[in-house]
């Protein structure tokens, strides 16, 4: 929980009391300061609340922690701690490349004007699928649409180890391809391993230090 | 009798409100799917419902029958 809950968590209560007290008392309305008294109890803060409320929940919902509390995530957060430099997920969260505790929200995200939306949407027919239809093995579980590239070049691109890289230079065209996504950054053998969660019974794993 | 009616709407209101900010405060405490889905599929509906039909109940409430207005001057 973070700190922004309990304040929302005491306003909402004051805003139940508040409609609880027009409900039960609505002769009150009867007087000007009643009616007065309704209104905001009843349209300005239950608006306040839920708008508080929602900004709340999308915000919890971006957590590493909110994606993996379906159990079939359970391999997808394994596979965040392989001790390999080569899977990407992997040396991307150990290396606090992505903000650990947004991980999963970091990297599948669009990073486009509605992209957050667009991730909020596939979040709730994840949530369906869950609690609804039919959960498909880990290993079974495949992106919508190949991985952007312009979601790596979010952060990577401009940076001089991206720029710079031997591996990138050799040939001129790479980073204009790249740039463009006509050469997918994890295909072409270059950073395929990324979660790889039917390979997970033969790696070892990283333990953080406490 | 109308006042009884915009009253009945009012405390109506008041208790749809009450519930959903009740269920969207219990969403607070747990940080899971469950909860994002109890708050936008029960929390939000039912405080929308609320503030919706007390708007209804302003609106449909009759205007009070006029008063003589003095003559314009």
């Amino acid at each position: 929980m973070n700190t922004a809950a309990p304040i929302l968590i005491f306003f909402t209560a004051i805003v139940v009391l508040l409609a609880l007290l027009v409900a039960l008392r609505a002769e009150l309305t009867r007087a000007r300061g009643g009616k007065i008294l309704a209104f905001v109890a009843l349209c300005i803060l239950p608006a306040l609340a839920v708008w508080a409320g929602v900004h709340e929940q999308v915000e919890r919902s971006t957590t590493t922690r909110f994606c993996l509390s379906c159990h079939v995530m359970d391999d997808f957060g394994r596979s965040l701690h392989v001790d390999d430099k080569g899977y990407i997920p992997a040396a991307h969260f150990q290396n606090n490349f992505v903000p650990r505790d947004h991980a999963c929200f970091t990297c599948h995200t669009d990073y486009t004007m509605f992209g957050d939306y667009r991730a909020k949407w596939r979040g709730l027919h994840h949530v369906w699928v869950e609690y609804v239809g039919t959960v498909p093995k880990p290993a079974e579980i495949k992106l919508y649409t190949p991985y952007n590239n312009r979601e790596c070049l979010h952060c990577h691109a401009g940076a001089r180890s991206y720029e710079e890289n031997s591996r990138h230079v050799k040939d001129p065209n790479t980073l204009p391809l790249a740039s463009e996504n006509k050469l997918s950054c994890m295909s072409s053998d270059c950073h395929d391993t990324v979660h790889d969660v039917g390979t997970l019974k033969d790696v070892t794993f990283w333990k953080a230090s406490e | 009798m109308r006042a009884n009616s915009i009253e009945r709407r009012i405390r109506w209101s008041g208790i749809l409100i009450g519930a959903g900010l009740i269920v969207q405060m219990l969403t607070l405490l747990w940080t899971h799917p469950l909860a994002f889905m109890a708050f936008a599929l029960l929390g939000c509906p039912l405080v929308g419902a609320g503030i919706l039909f007390f708007l209804y109940s302003l609106v449909s409430h009759g205007a009070p029958p006029e008063t003589e207005s003095p003559p314009f001057r």
